[in-house]
């Protein structure tokens, strides 16, 4: 596609996504006009003219959507620097008022969260990484080792990642009740404190482990076979492999699975609700969700809070985002 | 150093409730120190046959033995082998010499220091020494190739499995590595089994070649016996490039009788056939002796040359007249693909079987013409001038046919080789 002038150029190469839309418009309109096909010069400049409007319209749209979007978060962004008389006097997109503004509800929030803050990431780091290595393991086992039986195993993964939380939940507190987690933990003088947590933490692991099995399968369906193979005659175990090999190469997996282990994991108020029943055992989504006073409703501390709690899933994602688009993009090895 | 017995080594896969025979009682015996290429089309159960030995596969039935002793239970690992593997198969989040000294970090007890050493010491050989701190992704096709060889014989395995290992390379690389892959094995002496489909591969690296076809041994041999005594109808036309010319014929008498051609034959060869009718006759392109004039056709003019009436072909017996098709010149030879000419044929034989057939016979070999375009292939000096159209005679010696059972495919008379031919000059 010829250009006319260079800073058109520059700034349509700046712009992005609205590039496309834009080009697509400016050929609809050459074709329009390119009855003669002598007069190009001309008849550019009149398609730019034509396009201008167009690619006015293309960006107040866009940045409608943005704005459409993003309406909660700023709403919840501002309600929480507002004091509370604030939030009553202005509409909850407006900025808050002169004298309005606060810091409070954040500092009340994290007093606290604090703890279940702690607790959360106490059950849900572990339950994350243990999910995510055994779900390796087990696809593993399924793709790059033969033994007989293993598609019907397979078949039993699958099916656990549509088993839904609420199925679950009647066998999960009559499993929990029989295995008698407290005083086997009694010996152990602080393990002891956080009985809830574990059980927490080993539901979820378990919980977790077919999603990442099917996630890590297919990326280890991926492999090349003559690598493995090649390995082996090299002289290494089958654990030998899995180590040296296949771990190695499953950074990008790994990433993903994080992720989105992760983030199930930390925000699931449902398993918590039932398992937790010390108070001090509380996490973010119990302690988050009695922030809501009984009688006041203050959002400001509310949309605080929310904030504080969505934090660490933001942070994982930032932290493994350049190996979650190679896993997600898939690479070949 | 190390024998490989392979003692009819039988391999069945399962193919949704069928059995699949890959490998089909094979048995080769391979010598220490010994090149030895299994060679066959796709298919045919040679990679298979080879990712047995390798421990790779289960063995459904035979033997696999190192020296004497069997390793059919003993895994991959233990078998102290090295393969080589057409996709290279580098570890590809490990430096070069990572990839390298993993296999004897894995299978030997040796230290940190003298599996450095060994590693540099077989870079430098290989020539890639410089290599050593890169990742294979940062190397061109032919410095991964190197790479996955030297990371084969840094283990000094007693014996070396090479899966097509120059296929993925370019045909002046492969031409190149084809020499040095075959002094490398000589200076190392291992054993070697060697996978390829490529008959160029197989003649001129092997020590003996193996031909397999479905499954089956056809032939163990060396290149040059595989090539002038090939065993059966397959290898004859698998090996040689390009292929041997067969023409189904019928035995009547002392004359084989095909469509196009009535060839005399000797009575040694009449022996040879024993109380066969169908049989195949064969003849490498290099073989058949493109002349412009026969002997019946000679002048006085013509013979004062020399006395070539000496030729064992007197009277151009095994002369046949035919028409220049195609010519593909390759450089130092032409490809020249010869038509009989109908009319000719006719008329040459005299006497032949073929006024005696009957008209039903004569209607059957008008359907066979349409369905093989008959033309057969002679290779010629590549300084010689020869156009399409031509007319000119094609001799078949005597000295250089193959005679090959038509249902079994075995064959019953290969080519003279101790008696050197006299060379026809061309006129």
């Amino acid at each position: 596609m010829s250009r006319r002038d260079p800073a058109a150029g520059s700034r349509d190469a700046e712009e992005g996504p609205g590039d496309d839309g834009e080009r697509n418009g400016e050929r609809a309109v050459r074709t329009d006009g390119s009855g003669d096909v002598g007069a190009s010069r001309l008849g550019r400049f009149a398609a730019d003219l034509h396009a201008r409007p167009r690619r006015v319209g293309l960006y107040l749209v866009l940045i409608g959507l943005v704005g459409f979007y993003l309406a909660p978060l700023e709403t919840g962004l501002i309600t929480a620097f507002k004091t509370q008389s604030a939030f009553t006097e202005t509409s909850p997109f407006a900025p808050p008022p002169f004298g309005g503004l606060t810091v409070d509800p954040w500092l009340t929030a994290w007093n606290r969260l604090a703890y279940a803050l702690a607790n959360s990431a106490l059950f849900a780091i572990p339950a994350t990484i243990a999910s995510a290595t055994l779900g390796s393991l087990t696809a593993y086992g399924l793709t790059h080792i033969r033994w007989r039986g293993q598609v019907a195993v397979m078949a039993l993964f699958l099916a656990g990642v549509f088993i839904p939380y609420q199925a679950v939940l009647v066998p999960l507190t009559q499993l929990w009740g029989f295995i008698d987690l407290t005083n086997l933990l009694a010996p152990l003088p602080i393990v002891a404190n956080y009985v809830d947590l574990i059980e927490l933490m080993i539901t979820h692991t378990a919980y977790g482990i077919p999603i990442c099995t099917v996630l890590f399968r297919s990326y280890y369906q991926s492999f090349n076979e003559d690598m493995l193979e090649a390995a082996r005659l090299d002289g290494a175990s089958v654990f030998g492999v899995y180590r040296r090999i296949v771990l190695p190469l499953s950074k990008p997996m790994f990433a993903v699975a994080f992720i989105f282990q992760f983030t199930q994991v930390w925000n699931d108020l449902l398993f918590a609700l039932v398992l937790i029943t010390t108070p001090s055992n509380g996490v973010v989504t119990i302690a988050l969700n009695q922030l809501s006073g009984s009688f006041v409703q203050q959002y400001n501390l509310q949309m605080a809070g929310a904030f504080l709690a969505a934090l660490p899933t933001l942070l994982v994602y930032i932290l493994f985002t350049e190996q979650f688009a190679e896993g997600v993009a898939g690479r070949t090895t | 150093m190390t024998r490989v017995t392979l003692d009819s080594l039988t391999k069945h896969f399962d193919d949704d409730g069928n059995t699949v025979v890959a490998v089909d009682d094979v048995s080769i015996d391979i010598a220490d120190g010994e090149f030895i290429v299994l060679v066959g089309p796709s298919g045919c159960g040679k990679s298979t046959t080879l990712r047995m030995v390798a421990g790779l596969e289960t063995i459904t039935g035979g033997e696999i033995r190192l020296d004497d002793t069997v390793v059919n239970d003993r895994q991959a690992k233990d078998r102290d082998i090295a393969m080589v593997f057409q996709s290279y198969a580098l570890y590809p989040h490990m430096s070069v010499r990572r990839n390298m000294s993993f296999g004897l970090e894995e299978s030997t007890d040796l230290d940190d220091g003298e599996i450095g050493e060994r590693v540099e010491s077989t870079a430098t050989m290989m020539g890639i020494a410089e290599l050593l701190d890169r990742k294979p992704g940062e190397l061109s096709g032919g410095q991964q190739q190197r790479v996955a060889l030297g990371r084969a014989i840094v283990r000094d395995p007693a014996v070396f499995l090479m899966d097509e290992p120059l296929s993925n390379l370019d045909a002046k690389l492969r031409a190149q590595m084809r020499t040095e892959l075959q002094r490398l094995q000589e200076d190392l002496g291992v054993t070697t089994v060697y996978v390829t489909h490529d008959q160029t591969e197989a003649m001129t690296m092997g020590d003996r070649i193996a031909v397999l076809n479905d499954g089956r041994l056809q032939q163990v041999g060396t290149p040059l016996e595989c090539y002038h005594e090939p065993a059966n109808l397959f290898v004859a036309g698998f090996i040689g490039e390009p292929s041997m010319n067969v023409f189904e014929m019928e035995v009547e008498g002392e004359e084989l009788v095909g469509e196009e051609f009535t060839y005399p034959i000797s009575s040694e060869t009449r022996e040879a056939l024993g109380d066969v009718r169908e049989v195949t006759l064969g003849i490498r392109p290099e073989d058949v002796e493109v002349l412009t004039r026969t002997e019946g056709d000679r002048t006085e003019s013509d013979r004062r040359g020399g006395d070539r009436s000496s030729d064992r072909d007197q009277g151009g017996r095994h002369d046949f007249r035919t028409v220049v098709d195609v010519v593909e010149p390759v450089g130092d030879g032409n490809n020249v693909y010869l038509a009989f000419d109908e009319a000719a044929t006719g008329t040459e034989s005299v006497g032949g079987a073929a006024g005696e057939e009957s008209a039903v016979a004569d209607d059957d070999r008008v359907a066979m013409d349409l369905e093989d375009s008959d033309t057969f292939v002679a290779t010629v000096s590549g300084l010689r001038r020869i156009e399409a159209g031509e007319e000119v005679y094609a001799r078949l010696p005597e000295d250089a046919i193959h005679i090959f059972g038509a249902e079994t495919g075995e064959a019953l008379r290969s080519r003279k080789l101790d008696d050197e031919e006299t060379v026809e000059p061309a006129a």
